[in-house]
């Protein structure tokens, strides 16, 4: 069981001698193979949960585990896919794939077979010995995607992966990132300000708000999905054409547009 | 008003005006009888010199025998300021508490101008390559650690958090990620240090050597033969732009190769 | 190095920390142990005795203070002068293209030449005294001044350029108020290199041949073969030259406050 737990999570600023709250209160767990998309306004510290779980920022106040066991510090088990692709820009397509599993100590014959699988899985076939700055955009994030699910990680942590790209090749991606999810179920935390991508891609959505970063409301896709069966529609623009999926994206914009003017103070 | 580039014949021929009117100048307060040819050789004479050092031995050797000895000091220096330039800056930039401990000493020990340490050399060295060597070394070693520590401290964070999510160990961390990112201010690193190098060198061969360029010139000052000091100059001049265009290369094929 | 966020004085101590502590390892290899022989380097109090020898009772020719000035006056004058007659070329060279083409030659001769490689001319030309001080310090100075206050012109924004001939700004006036402060920061990077350059060079021709000095006390102690004076000599070389570097940057701080450094 690979959950991914936030127990009265607090993060303060001390700054100029003033303490700044950026989150309170956050409590929010995600189950095994769940897929939790955390959407909000700039600033509402909901890439700062993430990179909690990450083990790249820590908590002032509450905790945060992974699997039961409190995060200290980044690891492979919680594998991120950096908005800003963070790929080495010195190493191949291959060896940028294969860096975490050497940490790991895979032997060399089982991650040659992970490797490729994951390679053909994205689709980068004949890209293995390119360097990122050969690729597009939407090339290197599968690059990156590739990068943490061969790790095959417990948790996998996504920060607006699909922020640096343009809109034809997000929505190619998020379709890609759908299927993936499908067939390989992971625990995953997914970061966007986005709605429709929050409500296409997640079986969760939880809608943060900010100043301070508090959890609005946690909203259930995954029966509405399973109910209207969104999953017979390959195409993205099919799903988002549906009544059920409109609705719930409007539910979404209201409680995002009230929560700046209903929890200022 | 910031002038545009004048016609390419009238730069050429001002270049040529240039260049004519400084050898015409020297050949005259040359031939002018002022002083002997020994002291103040025309231009030719000291081509002249030159193409005779390249065939006879002076002060022991002829000039490219020196020129190899002095080259062989450099080599032996700059590799090793390399040697331990770049590794300790990668140390130093992961590891704090290691720049902690080596600043204050490195802080306190480049003001020292490289020549200052020849007494030193020749103390412990003697007349041995082990002096030239040490000077060359202390000349090289700043810029390289300095390049290699400041390219790794400048490493975008993002890089050392994939690495540290991709679970590496330290050694791969600073072999892996910081190294080639710190690759191009490395590089630049290099050139700084072999031009200081080699200028290092040159000081200590005017005291501690019995071989090589910088002794020779010293020969040929105690001889007063201005042509072959001249000489001497010259083929130091051109081993350092070799150098210098030689690295600027490799600066250029990595930058390519980066895709910079 | 390390850039400190931390409170100075916490940096301070722990420099000053380090640096006792680097003394107590010296004194411990060389009194206490006997690792180091005493031939191949000094004991701490040797040093501070030599300190005292040459601080009071003077050595090689004079007291230290007697040495340290020489030296620093010998420089001073020398990078004045060098810096002087540098910084005017290359700004020169950078306004004007003629003046670029003309000297560009006899520059591109001088310039690998590496600042050392002019003591043993600087010797047969001149002998032993100031004058080939002089001579060495002006080459190794001259060039990087050039250098920089040229590409100080050069890197000047156009629109600058263009400014100032829609006001009108001619001759002595364009040359004060255009291209100078433009070209301040390059100048001041030249004028950098240029003192330390000078300062390496007096040190080294010193060494070579000089009646005071301090590269003459490292000379003399060489050939007393007196380390401790040597360690005295090369602390001295590093201190002045660490002086000088920082009162120049002051210089540059008080005469470019709006730079951002």
């Amino acid at each position: 069981m690979a959950s991914i737990t936030f127990q009265g999570v607090e993060r303060v600023f001390h700054q100029n001698g003033k303490a700044f709250v950026a989150l309170k209160d956050v409590n929010l767990v995600v189950q095994d193979r769940e897929f939790v998309a955390i959407v909000g306004p700039s600033g509402c510290g909901k890439t700062t949960c993430m990179r909690m779980a990450a083990g790249l920022e820590h908590p002032t106040g509450g905790s945060v585990s992974v699997d039961s066991e409190i995060v200290t510090g980044p690891g492979p088990d919680r594998a991120v896919v950096f908005q800003a692709f963070a790929l080495f820009p010195w190493k191949t397509v291959w060896d940028n794939v294969e860096f975490g599993l050497i940490s790991l100590g895979v032997d060399k014959a089982e991650r040659r077979r992970r490797i490729e699988h994951y390679i053909e899985l994205m689709g980068l076939h004949g890209y293995e010995q390119a360097y990122p700055h050969q690729l597009s955009g939407g090339m290197q994030q599968r690059v990156a995607i590739a990068r943490a699910y061969v790790l095959d990680p417990k948790v996998l942590l996504m920060d607006e992966p699909f922020g640096a790209l343009d809109a034809q090749t997000r929505v190619v991606m998020q379709e890609e990132l759908v299927r993936l999810a499908r067939q390989h179920p992971r625990t995953v935390l997914f970061i966007t300000h986005a709605v429709e991508e929050a409500v296409y891609l997640a079986d969760r959505i939880v809608v943060m708000t900010g100043r301070p970063g508090t959890i609005r409301e946690i909203i259930d896709v995954k029966s509405i999905r399973t109910q209207e069966n969104w999953d017979q529609h390959a195409r993205i623009e099919d799903v988002m054409d549906q009544p059920s999926f409109v609705h719930l994206r409007s539910h979404v914009w209201k409680l995002l547009r009230s929560s700046g003017a209903a929890d200022a103070h | 008003m910031l002038q545009p580039r004048l016609p390419a014949a009238r730069t050429a021929w001002l270049t040529l005006v240039g260049a004519g009117g400084f050898l015409l100048i020297w050949t005259l307060a040359a031939l002018s009888g002022m002083t002997s040819r020994n002291f103040l050789p025309t231009p030719w004479d000291v081509v002249i010199r030159f193409a005779q050092l390249v065939v006879e031995p002076f002060a022991g050797f002829t000039l490219f025998q020196h020129l190899l000895s002095s080259f062989r000091r450099f080599a032996t220096g700059f590799v090793l300021a390399v040697a331990v330039g770049i590794p300790l800056g990668l140390l130093m930039a992961w590891f704090v508490w290691v720049d902690r401990i080596v600043s204050p000493a490195f802080d306190a020990i480049r003001f020292v101008a490289p020549i200052a340490w020849v007494p030193f050399a020749a103390l412990w060295f003697g007349t041995g390559i082990g002096g030239p060597v040490l000077i060359i070394f202390m000349g090289a070693f700043p810029p390289v650690l300095i390049n290699t520590y400041r390219g790794a401290k400048n490493v975008d964070r993002k890089y050392i958090e994939a690495a540290q999510m991709l679970g590496a160990s330290h050694f791969r961390a600073m072999t892996q990620v910081l190294l080639p990112a710190a690759v191009p201010s490395i590089v630049a690193g290099l050139r700084i240090s072999a031009g200081l190098g080699w200028q290092s060198l040159v000081g200590a061969e005017l005291i501690v050597a019995s071989s090589g360029v910088g002794y020779l010139m010293v020969k040929g000052q105690a001889a007063v033969s201005t042509a072959t000091v001249m000489s001497g100059m010259a083929a130091i001049g051109v081993v350092g732009v070799l150098i210098d265009i030689a690295l600027r290369r490799l600066q250029q094929s990595i930058e390519t190769r980066r895709g910079l | 190095m390390s850039a400190s966020r931390r409170h100075p004085l916490l940096t301070l101590g722990t420099a000053l920390g380090a640096l006792l502590g680097v003394l107590l390892l010296w004194h411990l290899l060389t009194a206490v142990w006997g690792v180091i022989p005493p031939m191949r380097f000094p004991m701490p109090l040797e040093v501070a005795g030599a300190l005292q020898q040459i601080a009071v009772e003077g050595y090689s020719n004079g007291r230290l203070h007697q040495h340290v000035l020489t030296s620093v006056l010998l420089v001073t004058m020398g990078f004045v002068v060098a810096s002087g007659v540098g910084v005017t070329l290359g700004l020169a060279m950078g306004a004007s293209r003629t003046v670029e083409a003309l000297m560009n030659p006899v520059f591109l001769l001088l310039r690998p030449i590496p600042p050392l490689a002019w003591i043993p001319l600087a010797i047969v030309w001149l002998g032993l005294g100031v004058a080939a001080k002089m001579m060495v310090i002006f080459f190794a100075a001259f060039v990087p001044s050039v250098i920089n206050s040229y590409a100080g012109v050069r890197q000047i924004d156009r629109p600058m350029f263009e400014a100032a001939a829609m006001l009108g700004v001619k001759g002595w006036r364009y040359w004060r108020e255009v291209l100078i402060p433009g070209a301040l920061p390059s100048i001041f990077t030249g004028l950098r290199l240029s003192l330390q350059a000078s300062w390496t060079t007096l040190v080294a021709a010193e060494l070579v041949g000089a009646v005071m000095g301090l590269g003459q006390i490292l000379n003399q102690a060489s050939q007393d073969i007196y380390p401790a004076m040597i360690v005295v000599g090369m602390i001295s070389v590093a201190l002045c030259g660490w002086l000088m570097t920082h009162g120049l940057a002051w210089i540059e701080g008080r005469v470019m406050p709006w730079n951002s450094r």
